[in-house]
């Protein structure tokens, strides 16, 4: 149920997408340029015979010039499927169907061969789909070529055999084993049923027909109704897979009731208001997007375009939208559902109504003259009584010929919503600056709301700011716009809004700014106050800035409400963030290379010291052994110590500490050991001299 | 052994639904979209948006919203991309689906397009509120502009709107300029400013305002001027895209074709810019743009080609980048020149922008700080309607060893020069000392 309800919704809403509620257009322009884009054949020709038929029986309808190419393409593939042994009921049907609108040749011999094959599907026909097709073909067969002979032989026995098909409620099942019935199936039946009348050589049972009289209306009391009075069928059993959809229902039933309509002398006593709400639905979904549906359109509509039982007029308006200031006139077209002509008829003014008020009516009863020119009928120059607003006006048709009234149908009354626009003059506005406890004015300035202002005020939070102006419609009458919006933007970007309110013309505002102080943050400084007057009906709507005031508002007390955060503009939010470049530790300061030099000159002096002193002493070297042994370990000795002073020297220019304390262990050793031959040699010397 | 084969191919066969999952870089192909309607009849009515899609190579399933049967996951795999949601009236998803289980979907990256219209449901408002957006909250209120409304024969209300208010971001709206207004009619929105994923795509002239036009206004309306937003975005932490708007309508095949004119401007356009308007927004929504990779990211010395460990202070270092943007059918060299690198330790301390080479290469080079420590190479490229890039990599720095201090500092010579001359002088005393008689 919530399903329906919420289909149900959507529905509506897509119908009051397509045009403002209650307002129906005929088909146009825009359908035909839809049908073009739609059915375009991939690689020259359509996926099925069913798709080459219903983008034909479209592009015939609405009269598109079909071209030649898509023709022959069509033709091949009729030919095809006529000619092949294999092709079924369905297949033929529709190649005979897409023959109707194509108008190719079909040889005798495959005809006459079709139409053997389809009486006897007829005659095997088990469910009503079986039935529909091969009576269907037999059908367009019986249309196509005057010379064959097709009728069926036992005509009531076989509609008795569909007949048992449907249901109490007016919906039909698909087949005996079936137990769901549709509205869908109902259409289809009836389809079939007149094709069978059609096909009868002899008279079928009158009993018959009046009883399908009575299930069609039994159908159409399942007939389900939008808002706007727009009908459609619709079945129940959403989940079944042979659930069509609301379109595709109504199509197929208005299809069936079209074709029975014609072959039946009897009338069906269809009351004209259901066909006009069928019309209203199929022009309530504008231009479906899908090419089934868009057939599905075009098609019923083009059904009830010819229908016997009641053809349905459309009033359209190029305009609902008057402007007085244009001067424009009520323009009212005539016209069927496909949008062609109607007979002589009167459409007549009856009432016009205030939106919203249920008040009497504003304007007399009159006529509209036609133009011939552009066939529609006109008002010419709306009723004094009409100012700038909404109405609702309320037009009658009446058709000169009374036999018409016959076959067409108008409803008794329309009810068109119309929106009256107008220039509104904005006069005395003015602002002003008022002391609190004596009101009296302390500056007072003129607004030109049509030009530019630059009014600069100031005030602090014990005095009132008044703007006033008044509004007067073309008629002189007060005007209170939907929109009167006086804003004051603080610097910081916190903006605050006020209705200004209205006593008759004059609209005036106070914003005393000691109760506004919490409201406005405490933030003082600079507003930008601007005024905005709107309505649907101002030809005119102005947003104006009217200038700054300067607010000089008490300190904020600490459980003041900050003001709301302020939206972030995104440009500024990202960008590239700006460069970073590392500071380097500056090297540390050092001497001239100069000073260093020759600091170290200066110690190499206490070295040469040491050597004058040295040469002064006279030292010598008599005291060097003078035996080989002895001599070669001093030789040693000092070669060793030379090498231990001569790796400090390595050390510093490129030996690393552990290279180094490796050589100096073996030097280490080595010079222990001829140290310590060489001192003792010379202990030894020394002692011997000694005693001595 | 042909059997074998059967059980594989039927078992791929039936696991290649669930292997579905939402945009990633290595597989951003093959999308399937769930669309939840309130009515099949918007299938048709909607067309040319649906078409636009399929025709892109989107696989649209279409549901209706209380459909039973329907599910976003199943066995903990999503079955969809993403997600439409095109039925502002239902009252209660049908399945499985319920808020959370939307934020989940969203949360896990998948991409989604909420439509919701005049009287919306609380559900579709609880969705919008979800994403950041608030719509307002009296259900019959409409966005009325009494200075920017579309020309119209038969609508006198000023509810349908020509807005022109674009975000200014090539990358969401596509190179080529949308010259028509967009024709909008439903329900405004307002942004909040403490969310700073959400953008205001199409933004209400500062005429406008939110309220009932049925009814006289007493009360400021909640949503006045600029801070309507009719159609935001959401780009979500995790690259997940959305798009809010409060009109159904504006995806629908007649607004599509409608031809527009902005009240005061002269010049008529023959269509609307909603087609072109939503079609390039899909194209970002489904990360058909503005979505990027960054591969073969890349450092080393000045002069070397092999990635070190560690570096020390002072190392001159280059530092390259790949940058790719998906185009729908492959991933195009992304061209900018605001991609910005910091070496990064704490807070930035070298922070530069890559040079390009417009074919996808981006690169710099730089001087390592005399701070050591363990740094991050860092990208972090934020930019309106790209997806953000957030590249790390952390590298040791190291300061000098013993032996790469500098040896021979002429400041120092007088030292050197003593202690050599006092070994110079020992050498020399030593035979003094012990021959010297």
């Amino acid at each position: 149920m919530a399903r329906r309800l919420a289909g149900f919704l959507v529905l509506l809403l897509v119908v009051s997408i397509c045009e403002a509620a209650f307002l129906f257009q005929p088909i146009s322009d825009s359908h035909r340029s839809a049908a073009l884009e739609l059915f375009t054949p991939d690689h020259g020709s359509f996926k099925s015979l069913e798709e080459t038929y219903e983008a034909l029986r479209t592009f015939q309808i609405l009269g598109i010039e079909k071209k030649p190419d898509l023709t022959a393409t069509a033709c091949r593939s009729i030919s095809e499927t006529v000619g092949s042994s294999s092709s079924t009921a369905k297949d033929l049907f529709y190649a005979l169907k897409a023959n109707s609108i194509a108008e190719c040749k079909i040889d005798k011999k495959a005809s006459k061969g079709i139409i053997s094959r389809l009486n006897a599907s007829v005659s095997g026909a088990s469910s009503l789909l079986d039935f529909y097709y091969s009576v269907g073909g037999l059908v367009l067969i019986k249309d196509q070529s005057s010379e064959a002979d097709v009728h069926l032989a036992d005509a009531e026995g076989v509609f008795r055999s569909v007949k048992a098909f449907s249901q109490s409620d007016g919906r039909w099942r698909y087949s005996s084993n079936n137990p769901e019935s549709s509205a869908f199936a109902a259409g289809i039946a009836l389809e079939t049923l007149a094709g069978i009348v059609s096909l009868a050589s002899s008279e079928i049972d009158q009993s018959l027909i009046s009883t399908l009289k009575n299930d069609i209306i039994k159908l159409f009391d399942s007939i389900e109704k939008y808002d706007d009075g727009a009908l459609y069928f619709d079945d129940k059993l959403v989940d079944g897979h042979e659930y069509q959809g609301p379109l595709s229902t109504t199509s197929s039933v208005l299809r069936g009731l079209t074709a029975f309509a014609a072959v039946t002398a009897e009338n069906l006593n269809l009351p004209g208001d259901k066909m006009l709400g069928l019309a209203k639905f199929f022009l309530g979904i504008c231009v479906p997007g899908d090419a089934k549906d868009f057939f599905n359109q075009i098609d019923s509509l083009a059904c009830l375009e010819s229908n016997r039982v009641s053809i349905p007029l459309i009033l359209s308006f190029p305009s609902t939208v008057l402007s007085l200031t244009r001067k424009d006139s009520l323009k009212v077209g005539v016209s069927t559902v496909l949008g062609s002509e109607v007979p002589s008829l009167t459409v007549k003014l009856v009432g016009a109504f205030s939106s919203g008020s249920k008040d009497a009516s504003l304007v007399e009863s009159q006529e509209l003259n036609f133009d011939k020119a552009s066939g529609l009928y006109i008002l010419n120059g709306l009723p004094k009584s009409i100012d700038v607003g909404s109405y609702t006006f309320v037009f009658e048709v009446v058709l000169h010929e009374p036999e018409h009234e016959e076959v067409y149908f108008m409803g008794s009354q329309t009810k068109v919503p119309i929106s009256v626009t107008g220039l509104i003059k904005v006069e005395n506005s003015e602002i002003a600056v008022l002391d609190s406890d004596l009101g009296s004015i302390e500056s007072q300035k003129k607004l030109d709301l049509a030009g530019k202002n630059a009014i600069s005020l100031s005030a602090n939070h014990l005095q009132k700011l008044r703007l006033s102006f008044q509004l007067t419609t073309p008629h002189g009458r007060s005007f209170k716009p939907h929109q009167a919006f006086l804003k004051l933007r603080h610097e910081s970007k916190v903006e605050h809004i006020f209705v200004v309110g209205n006593s008759g013309k004059q609209f005036e505002i106070v914003l005393n700014f000691l109760g506004l102080v919490e409201k406005f943050f405490y933030l003082s400084g600079k507003y930008d106050m601007e005024l905005t007057i709107g309505d649907a009906a101002m030809e005119n709507s102005l947003l104006v800035a009217i200038g700054h005031i300067e607010l000089d508002l008490p300190e904020a007390p600490e459980k003041a409400p900050r003001p709301p955060p302020q939206p972030v503009d995104p440009y500024s939010r990202y960008g590239p963030k700006a460069e970073i470049t590392h500071i380097f530790r500056a090297p540390e300061k050092r001497p001239p290379q100069e000073l260093s030099l020759a600091f170290l000159g200066l110690t190499i002096l206490p070295l040469l010291g040491f050597l004058i002193g040295l040469l002064r002493l006279g030292v010598n070297l008599k005291n060097f052994p003078t035996k080989p042994v002895p001599a070669t370990f001093a030789v040693l000795f000092h070669v060793g110590i030379g090498a231990v002073l001569l790796l400090y020297v390595f050390f510093w220019v490129k030996l690393d500490l552990f290279q180094t304390l490796k050589l100096l262990g073996f030097l280490g050793v080595f010079l222990v050991f001829v140290g310590h031959r060489i001192l003792s040699h010379l202990a030894a010397a020394s002692a011997k001299l000694k005693s001595a | 052994m042909g059997k074998l084969w059967l059980i594989c191919i039927a078992s791929i066969s039936i696991l290649l639904p669930f292997l579905c999952n939402a945009f990633s870089p290595e597989t951003p192909t093959d999308r399937r979209v769930l669309v939840l309607l309130d009515d099949f009849a918007i299938m048709s009515s909607h067309s040319l948006y649906f078409n636009a899609l399929k025709s892109r190579g989107f696989d649209l399933e279409f549901k209706l919203a209380d459909d039973p049967k329907i599910a976003l996951q199943r066995y903990g795999q999503y079955l969809y991309d993403a997600l439409i949601l095109f039925c502002p009236s239902v009252e209660r998803f049908g399945g499985s689906i319920d808020v959370a289980a939307i934020v989940n979907f969203v949360d896990s990256g998948h991409d989604l397009i909420v439509a919701a219209d005049v009287n919306a449901s609380d559900l579709i408002r609880e969705v919008g509120t979800e994403c950041g957006v608030d719509f307002d909250e009296d259900p019959s209120a409409m966005v009325i502009d009494h200075i920017g409304y579309a020309v119209s024969g038969t609508e006198g209300d000023h509810t349908l709107i020509a807005s022109d208010d674009f975000i200014k971001s090539d990358v969401i709206l596509g190179g080529k300029k949308i010259e028509a207004p967009i024709l909008f009619r439903g329900i405004g929105h307002a942004v909040s400013p403490a969310n700073s994923l959400v953008l205001k795509v199409l933004s209400a002239s500062p005429s406008a305002y939110s309220a009932n036009p049925k009814s006289k206004l007493s009360t400021p309306p909640p949503l006045t001027g600029s801070a309507i937003s009719l159609v935001s975005i959401v780009q979500a932490r995790n690259n997940a895209r959305l798009l809010i708007t409060g009109s159904l309508s504006m995806f629908s095949n007649r607004f599509f074709r409608s031809g527009v004119q902005k009240a005061g401007s002269q010049t008529k356009h023959e269509k609307s810019g909603n087609e072109q308007f939503l079609t390039e927004i899909s194209k970002w929504i489904f990360h058909e743009r503005g979505h990027l990779k960054a591969v073969n990211v890349k450092h080393h010395r000045v002069g070397e080609t092999d990635e070190p460990a560690l570096y020390r202070i002072n190392d001159e270092l280059e530092y390259a980048v790949e940058i790719y943007e998906w185009s729908g059918t492959s991933w195009e060299p992304y061209v900018a020149n605001d991609v910005q690198l910091q070496f990064y330790m704490m807070s930035p301390y070298v922070l530069k922008t890559l040079s390009s080479d417009k074919k996808g290469l981006y690169s710099t080079s730089f001087k390592v700080p005399d701070v050591y420590g363990v740094f991050q190479f860092k990208v972090e490229h934020q930019k309106l309607g790209y997806t953000s890039l957030s590249l790390s990599k952390q590298i040791p720095v190291r300061p000098y060893r013993h032996n790469e201090y500098e040896r021979f500092i002429p400041a120092a010579y007088p030292y050197y020069g003593a202690a050599f001359s006092m070994m110079a002088g020992f050498f020399i005393f030593s035979f003094a000392h012990l021959y010297s008689k």
